[in-house]
């Protein structure tokens, strides 16, 4: 599954190795928005192996921080049961917002390795080069 | 001669130092069209990308207030109500919000405010967390997190509750440094 990012909503990319986000995440409909992520995620994920999550937020309201919360516990549910997944919440090394963030997401975290890694703010536009 | 309302509006609001104001019916797609330019007077206002992110985010959960709980509605059933945001004296922002709410809502959304007004940063972070996990209390419409969210981000905020002849009436300021 592979959906661009829109003024309101994160570029996301879910296979059966890896999941990215990456953007601003304060939709218009959140249910409307995490359905379809969550369900991806329930038909891609392998229940055992390696996974990798990767996320990169800017913004999100309060509205998406409850389905951030169920997209962790999806992924903690996995790894509980055998799954090794790798998080990485990436965050700008100003923005003690997302930091914080990130790390109350970490704290709940038993079977997942949950890292949070500080980046160097991009120049100009938000380059989603790899 | 030219009603002098039209003019005292201007005045008021360019010495109140107004760098967005909106007042009516609000709906998620107006939010998505106003995003970016609220973004932008902040940016070129705010040299501070945190501190404007604040606002921003003060902001949308005030017009996400509006927009799911203002019991005033539009004929088109939006929610009614007054945003605004502008400079303070000592240039911060101020960020205000004014809705009109049901009565029987009052004395819950009085003691939710007063509790979170005495909250300091890190019980507001965990009482956050515990809202995350124990999901939207009865009648929210969202995660039930707005208030904790934006009680997070101010650096303090005023609230009312005034009465009109319609009802009474939600106000709301949130200060940002």
């Amino acid at each position: 599954m592979e959906q661009a990012a829109t003024q309101r909503t994160p570029h996301i990319e879910i296979s059966e190795a890896a999941c990215r986000i990456v953007g601003e995440c304060y939709p218009e409909n959140i249910q409307e928005f995490s359905a379809p992520v969550m369900s991806s995620l329930r038909s891609l994920v392998p229940d055992s192996g390696a996974y990798r999550v990767e996320m990169e937020l800017f913004y999100f309201n309060s509205s998406s921080a409850k389905f951030l919360f169920d997209f962790f516990e999806f992924f903690e549910e996995k790894a509980a049961s055998g799954l090794a997944v790798k998080i990485k919440w990436n965050y700008r090394l100003d923005d003690d917002t997302m930091l914080e963030a990130g790390e109350d997401f970490a704290e709940d975290m038993e079977s997942c390795e949950f890292e949070l890694v500080g980046v160097e703010v991009p120049s100009e536009g938000e380059s989603e080069a790899e | 001669m030219i009603n002098d309302e039209t003019l005292e509006l201007h005045k008021f609001m360019q010495a109140r130092r107004t760098l967005f104001c909106y007042s009516g019916p609000l709906s998620e797609d107006l939010l998505t069209s106003i995003s970016n330019p609220v973004r932008q007077q902040l940016s070129e206002s705010e040299s501070d990308e945190g501190v404007a992110k604040r606002v921003f985010g003060v902001f949308v959960e005030q017009a996400q207030n509006i927009i799911r709980y203002a019991t005033l509605r539009a004929d088109t059933g939006e929610g009614v109500g007054t945003i605004a945001i502008s400079v303070t004296e000592d240039d911060g922002f101020l960020i205000e919000a004014v809705n009109a709410i049901d009565s029987t809502k009052r004395t819950a959304l009085e003691s939710t405010l007063l509790e979170l007004s005495m909250k300091d940063a890190k019980e507001l972070r965990k009482m956050y967390k515990d809202r995350l996990r124990s999901g939207p209390p009865e009648g929210s419409k969202g995660a039930g997190l707005g208030f904790i969210e934006m009680a997070r981000r101010v650096q303090r905020f005023e609230f009312e509750i005034a009465d009109t002849e319609n009802g009474p009436v939600f106000v709301y300021r949130g200060y940002v440094s």
